[in-house]
């Protein structure tokens, strides 16, 4: 164990800035002020053969330790040198297998509070990735040219952005609906074509808007149907009929009892053993 | 290894020294597998390491669900073992209960060995106090033979008396007492020994004028001297019998390392027969005024039954004994029956002290209870401490005394006599001696209240019910809701001339504290009237004092306390309303009430006497007893305002506003709840939507009345803002202070039921957004509120307040629950979506409309939440446990106060959550919080047994309400392990002290000591400027100054939204939290904190291998030839100033104790 001060000598010099293997070291800094920075660590985005991956291979940087400020612009801006940049994500984790890659509402997908975040940043030719790897930096976050705003001015911005036009987010849900009106119609439509209509295989599907609807395909209806039949069973069941059912219950209450006696035991010993009858 | 030292700060330090009941939690949380639990960020990692856990340590401390084989269940049982059930169910009301008295009994009863020990001592002892040489005859007032060593342990005053003494060896030396009953109990044994005086000693009327009482004093003063001389006895000191100042005792305790065994009491006694008893009737005098006052008024014969008493006292020492040990000699159940009634009285505090409920008082009774076979001989203890209570409950010996008396002998007084002349009647087999001579009503009082509630607990069959009636203690200043001390104690001399009781002081030899209790809290009680339950009195404690000094004075006993149940319901009033003007009574009211009293017209035209306090707001309203108190002490008994402590709203300066002094906060949240009424009223008849409102339910803490600090209407000034004008709105201004905090309360809002909703979750949210914007038209249109909707939400401005109302859709949580099979059956599945939608629009509204009821059943609700909240973030630990889990668990100090009433007074309520918190069992046990009831006891059972048996799934700290029954919603998300653990800790710790300040009698000091947090162990510190803290008025510590904050001072309607929800210390604590929560903990008060502790986190310091998923914030760096990765903290310390520009003040990192 070394102490924090010490940990400054081996990292004098530039070029031995300690990086896991594949990747390089980029350090970070939000202003000239700081004194100490972060580090991005980056490397070439790859994935391993016959998977997909919306990222153009060669094309682009993946990045490791983005700091809570720095944007998508931002980023883009800092690595403008090594080349033309198509592309920035940000996100919260390496993401291997692909999500949804459509543009999200402002509306209601709020964006999240930011942490530290890893970024794919597509380079428009694979020299610029290869350059961005032997970047030496500091980068600069926030400069006299391009301030980033950040502590009680970012908030203050970031109310002024939570007050929206009520008017644009009425066009959007009305687009969004008539969108969603006009896939149901479709669907429906093309359900009642095949309704009674055989399949292939001369299998017909059966479905809810029928003549005579079926119960629903839920859990809860066929558990409500298990235990209808269960409550049928019972009725039929006599109680304390016999001898023997006579002597099981009465087995059953000893066993209950004891088995209640055997609790009582822990909790008593675990009493004792918080010397909780002490009474002062 | 460091982390285990680092991790000790939620240890309580040795010095500190909580509860035992810490005790076990402290273990618990000793294991470093436990605590490693919650530092563990990720699910997979948490089971394995609970796994781990729970393979090291054979899990002692927490409670598994029973595993018996089927072998063992079924096996045919012994008869023994049927016998034993059998006697559990007839004698005991379970087998939990009947393990739990034996343990108790176990505890407190005197083993064996220790037993010998004391019969070797005692026989030393009878054989010392034979040996003690004879002195011979003197006059009384000649004391010039007394040694220089030793004083006379009694107040001769006056000193001139007639008669004679000298000292001779005692004619008999017995032991009496609970001792040779077999039940004295742990841990102070005290062995009683009579020593009979031998008759020479004794004259013809010594039973007049205290000669007695002298020649006892005398004769034990002689004995001390001679027993102190002897390498015997480690300490020999006076004390007095059961506190009467006429009776000295000698405490004898052994030397050396038995010094703490036991304390022989030596009581000296008259020789059997030698005092006639004709002669102490209650209604005989034998203390002569010409004597005692030096002059002889009219009514010379005044009776001194207390005086008669405490002479037939000692001579029927043997006689009680005899008739006690062939009562309970054989019979172990009563015995057990009478150790378990001394631990009940004892933790009531109702033991100690002149006219307390000793131990031999509780025998007698269980003799009385045989006698009259309401109790028999075969009986467990179990059913004999329930008789008695049961007895004790229903009974009323103030009216109807008893007498253990059997023979109707017309020379016996009758009891009408005795009730004359005491207050509480129970003969004894003599029919001459009032046992209950020196209770005071109001102690038999409290005792009956006791009784009840304890009844009440044992009936409701409650699990827990041995805990809360044997092992919880009540001292006065948690089970009463006010307190009252008077200080100094010479002023009730002065009280006793002005309420002329000179016969009493006479009877009672001059203990003017005695003479004036009952006069006392007679005159307190019919003043307090309705708003009292009951009044109960501090007893003087029992002094103890060296043979050589003189023994203490009345006024040495410190104080008289006085604690008030409030009754909440007569609280309201403000009037005392008397008789009308014209009848008799009328001067009786003038009088009692003196210049209060008033002439007053009232709305029926009738003309009435009445006294009106001035009270506006409720908190001013719970403290007119105070008023009550100090009036009457000062007008009937001279006792100034000065001597009157009165404690019982200290504590409320806490939670007022920075404005308010008057009030505590409850007027201008039920102004908030009225408008949220107004508002709901409109929503219900709004036209115009396309589906009608169907019901409106409130989400948020001032709709359920425990919002620390209720909001007021605001008013922005519109210069202080930038304006938005085309939206309506007020944006706050770089160049300016931040504007004020306006928290908008959440209203859930649910419309009634249709077919047309889509059935996808996206599509749903999309109409929802359509309903919120179609809300805030139609709000606009038809009503003229300011409104602005968003795709969650619509706030709106009514009358200064800010509502958010949400549009619910029943259905929803259900859509997002929806999950199909492969094979096409749709099930419903939990998803984190769904479970918050579900906790925000249905239990949460749920919930805050159940606690809206409680308050309304304990008007004393709202300010004990409020108070608990701003003590738990005072602490800085507001943010690991959410308002909802707070607030219940207050509900369960009220809806299940047991052993205690439900608090009326801020304070009491404050002290029993400080209670609860530092003593429940949180690891073992679910915080059960039976709202309105719902839960039926069978119910209770199977959460019992579900709670154990899935306890490694539940959180740290499980609450449970009828509407959640497994998963403890409101604790899910929080507090953790150590959290919890720290919360324990202070309340454990804050408890004794808060106590220790109320019931100092010259003033609590600085009543905010518990509730300024410790900076102590913190790593970083990070100031916040109070320009940016729109809460800065709201500290503990009021600030010398603050900002403005852009509000108007008198409300008024506003036609631009004021700026809602800006809260920058909360915004950027979001951000840290994010940012860096994988390696720190950050702790705030929301309420106005200057300060963010930073607590960095030990096992996310140690080195850890490269893994892109967790680099966060941590760089690499190689050790020992390998690439690991550490926090970069400097960089850290530096984005702590940058995230927070313009709000950070200064950045202190205040150790060095992290090592990379």
């Amino acid at each position: 164990m070394v102490a924090r001060r010490r940990k400054r000598g081996p990292r004098g010099s530039r070029e031995s800035l300690p990086s896991p293997p594949g990747y390089s070291a980029i350090p970070v800094k939000f202003s000239e002020k700081q004194l100490a920075s972060h580090y991005l660590y980056v490397r070439e985005h790859r994935v391993r053969e016959g998977t997909q991956s919306v990222w153009p291979q060669k094309h682009t940087l993946f990045v490791l330790n983005v700091p809570p400020y720095c944007t998508e612009e931002c980023l883009s801006r800092l690595l403008a040198p090594c080349g033309n940049i198509k592309s920035v994500e940000l996100q919260k984790k390496p993401d291997l297998a692909e999500g949804s890659r459509e543009p999200k509402s402002k509306f209601f997908h709020p964006k999240p509070v930011p942490g530290f975040q890893v970024a794919y940043v597509v380079f428009q030719k694979p020299s610029g990735v290869s350059a961005a790897l032997t970047l030496k930096g500091p980068l600069l976050v926030s400069t006299d040219s391009h301030p980033m705003k950040s502590g009680v001015h970012k908030w203050i911005s970031d109310y002024e952005e939570s007050v929206f036009d009520p008017e644009a987010l009425r066009v959007e849900v009305d687009t969004f609906m008539e969108a969603y009106d006009q896939k149901i119609a479709e669907e429906e439509t093309k359900a009642k074509e095949e309704e009674g209509v055989p399949d292939e295989e001369g299998w017909v599907k059966v479905t809810r808007r029928g003549r005579r609807p079926v119960l629903p395909r839920t859990e809860a209806a066929s558990l409500r149907v298990l235990e209808r039949e269960k409550r049928k069973r019972a009725r039929k069941e006599l109680l304390n009929f016999y001898a023997w059912q006579h002597r099981e219950t009465k087995m059953e209450h000893l066993a209950q009892l004891r088995k209640k006696f055997e609790e009582d035991k822990q909790r008593i010993e675990l009493m004792r053993a918080q010397r909780k009858f002490r009474p002062y | 290894n460091p982390s285990i030292g680092k991790l000790r700060w939620v240890l309580p330090g040795s010095a500190m020294g909580p509860a035992p009941a810490g005790e076990q939690l402290r273990g618990a949380a000793g294991e470093p597998e436990v605590i490693e639990l919650a530092l563990d960020s990720t699910g997979k990692k948490k089971t394995s390491s609970r796994k781990r856990a729970k393979a090291e340590c054979p899990a002692e401390r927490l409670l598994q669900p029973v595993k018996l084989s089927r072998a063992e269940l079924y096996k045919e049982p012994t008869n023994e073992e049927l016998n034993r059930l059998r006697e559990t169910e007839i004698l005991f009301h379970s087998s939990l209960l009947r393990l739990q008295v034996e343990e108790l009994l176990k505890e407190v009863r005197l083993s064996e060995k220790k037993k010998d020990r004391i019969d070797a001592f005692l026989r030393e002892v009878h054989q010392r106090i034979q040996s003690v040489p004879s002195i011979p005859e003197t006059e009384l007032t000649d004391q010039s033979w007394l040694p220089a060593g030793v004083r006379v342990p009694l107040h001769q005053v006056p000193y001139a008396v007639k008669g004679s003494f000298c000292f001779l060896p005692p004619s008999q030396v017995t032991v009496v007492g609970s001792y040779l009953l077999g039940t004295c109990i742990q841990p102070d044994i005290n062995v009683d020994v009579a020593l009979t005086i031998p008759r020479e000693i004794l004259q013809d009327k010594d039973g007049l004028n205290q000669r007695y009482f002298r020649k006892r004093a005398l004769y034990l003063a002689h004995l001390a001297h001679h027993l102190a001389q002897d390498p015997l006895f480690g300490s020999v000191r006076f004390s007095y019998t059961n506190g009467c100042y006429l009776k000295p005792l000698l405490l004898l305790r052994p030397h050396g390392k038995d010094e703490r065994l036991v304390t022989v009491c030596v009581h000296p006694c008259p020789p059997l027969d030698f005092f006639r008893p004709c002669r102490l009737l209650p209604t005989k005098n034998n203390v002569r005024s010409a004597w005692y006052r030096g002059q002889s008024p009219p009514e010379d014969k005044l009776p001194t039954p207390h005086y008669n008493t405490w002479i037939l006292q000692d001579t029927a020492l043997e006689s009680h004994m005899q008739l006690l040990s062939t009562v309970l000699g054989s019979a172990q159940g009563l015995k057990d029956g009478v150790a378990l009634l001394k631990v009940w009285l004892r933790q009531r505090e109702l033991d100690k002290g002149l006219g307390g409920f000793n131990g031999f008082l509780i025998s007698m009774m269980v003799t009385f209870l045989v006698s009259t076979r309401k109790i028999h001989t075969t009986m467990s203890g179990y059913q004999v401490l329930r008789s008695v209570l049961q007895f004790l409950a229903t009974t009323d010996l103030t009216v109807n005394g008893i007498s253990l008396c059997p023979s109707s002998d017309p020379s016996l007084p009758s009891l009408a006599d005795f009730h004359q002349v005491f207050p509480v009647v129970f003969l004894d087999s003599s029919g001459r001696l009032n046992l209950c001579a020196d209770v005071t009503a109001s102690t038999y009082h409290q005792v009956q209240h006791e009784a009840q509630l304890s009844m009440a607990l044992l009936d409701s069959k409650a699990d827990d019910a041995f805990q809360l009636l044997l092992m919880t203690p009540k001292p006065m200043v948690r089970a009463f809701d006010h307190i009252v001390h008077l200080r100094p104690l010479s002023r009730l001399q002065a009280a006793c001339h002005r309420l002329k009781l000179w016969p009493e002081l006479q009877d009672n030899g001059g203990d003017y504290v005695s003479a004036a209790l009952g006069p006392l809290t007679t005159l307190l009680e019919q003043g307090l009237g309705s708003r009292v339950h009951l009044l109960a009195h501090s007893r003087p404690p029992v002094p103890e004092w060296d043979i050589n000094q003189d023994p203490p004075k009345h006024k040495d006993s410190g104080t008289l306390t006085l604690g008030l149940l409030l009754r909440p319901e007569g609280l309201t009033s403000v009037l005392e309303l008397g008789p009308e003007a014209d009848q008799p009574e009328a001067a009786d009211f003038r009088q009692f009430w003196g210049s209060r009293s008033e002439l007053r017209r009232f709305q029926d035209g009738a003309i009435r006497e009445a006294v009106v306090w001035e009270a506006g707001s409720m908190s001013e309203k719970r403290l007119i007893p105070h008023q009550v108190v100090s009036h009457l002490l000062a007008l009937h008994t001279d006792i100034p305002d000065t001597c009157v402590h009165y404690v019982g709203g200290f504590l409320d300066a806490l939670i007022q506003g920075p404005k308010e002094s008057s009030s505590t906060g409850e007027e201008a949240l039920a102004v908030a709840v009225r408008c949220y009424d107004d508002l709901s009223r409109l929503l219900w008849g709004l036209e115009g939507l396309p589906l009608t409102v169907s019901a409106v339910q409130g989400a948020h803490p001032v709709l359920r009345y425990t919002e620390v600090f209720p909001p007021a209407p605001v008013r922005p000034a519109y210069s202080f803002y930038r304006h938005l004008q085309e939206r309506a709105s007020l944006l706050p201004r770089l160049d300016k202070p931040c504007p004020a905090y306006v928290e908008p309360m959440t209203i859930v809002c649910h419309l009634e039921g249709s077919g047309q909703w889509p059935q996808d979750a996206e599509a749903v949210r999309r109409v929802r957004a359509a309903f919120q914007l179609r809300l805030a038209e139609v709000l606009t249109t038809q009503h003229k509120l300011l409104c602005r909707a968003t795709a969650t939400h619509t706030d709106v401005l009514k009358d200064g307040f800010v509502f958010r109302i949400r549009v619910a859709y029943q259905r929803e949580p259900q859509i997002l629950k929806e999950v199909r099979s492969p094979e096409g059956m749709i099930s419903l599945r939990d998803t984190p979506a769904s479970l918050r939608l579900e906790k925000d629009t249905r239990l949460l509204p749920l919930l805050t409309s159940a606690l809206h009821g409680l308050q309304q059943q304990h008007p004393a609700f709202s300010s004990v939440a409020r108070l608990a909240k701003r003590w738990v973030r005072a602490q800085l630990l507001g943010e690991g446990f959410t308002d909802e889990s707070l607030d219940l668990v207050v509900a369960a100090l009220f809806l299940h106060p047991e052993p205690f009433t439900p608090p009326s007074s801020p304070q009491a309520g404050f002290l029993r959550f400080l209670y609860l918190v530092s003593t429940f069992d949180w690891k073992n046990n679910p915080l059960i919080v039976n709202l309105n009831n719902e839960l039926t006891a069978e119910e209770l059972v199977e959460i019992r047994s579900g709670f154990l048996a899935a306890r490694t799934q539940l959180p740290v700290m499980v609450i449970i309400t009828p509407q959640d029954c497994k998963s403890s919603v409101w604790t899910q998300d929080g507090p953790s392990a150590q959290i919890l653990q720290q919360l324990v800790v202070l309340a454990a710790e804050a408890l004794p002290i808060l106590e220790k300040q109320l019931m100092d009698p010259r003033g609590p000091g600085d009543i905010r000591t518990v509730f300024r947090p410790s900076f102590d162990m913190y790593d970083v510190l990070i100031r916040l400027t109070p320009r940016h803290i729109p809460r800065h008025r709201q500290a503990v510590d009021l600030p010398a100054a603050s900002f403005c904050r852009g509000l108007l001072s008198e409300p008024g309607p506003s036609s631009l939204m004021p700026v809602l929800g800006y809260d920058p210390p909360q915004l950027y604590l979001a951000q840290l939290r994010e940012a860096f929560g994988d390696l720190a903990l950050f702790f705030y008060d929301q309420h106005g904190g200057e300060v963010i502790g930073v607590l960095w986190k030990p096992t996310s310091f140690q080195p850890q291998p490269f893994k892109a998923s967790n680099i966060k914030g941590r760089m690499v760096v190689s050790q020992g030839g390998e690439l690991v990765m550490v926090p970069n903290v400097e960089a850290i310390l530096e984005e702590f100033t940058v995230l927070g520009e313009g709000l950070v003040q200064a950045v202190e990192a205040r150790s060095e104790r992290w090592t990379v």
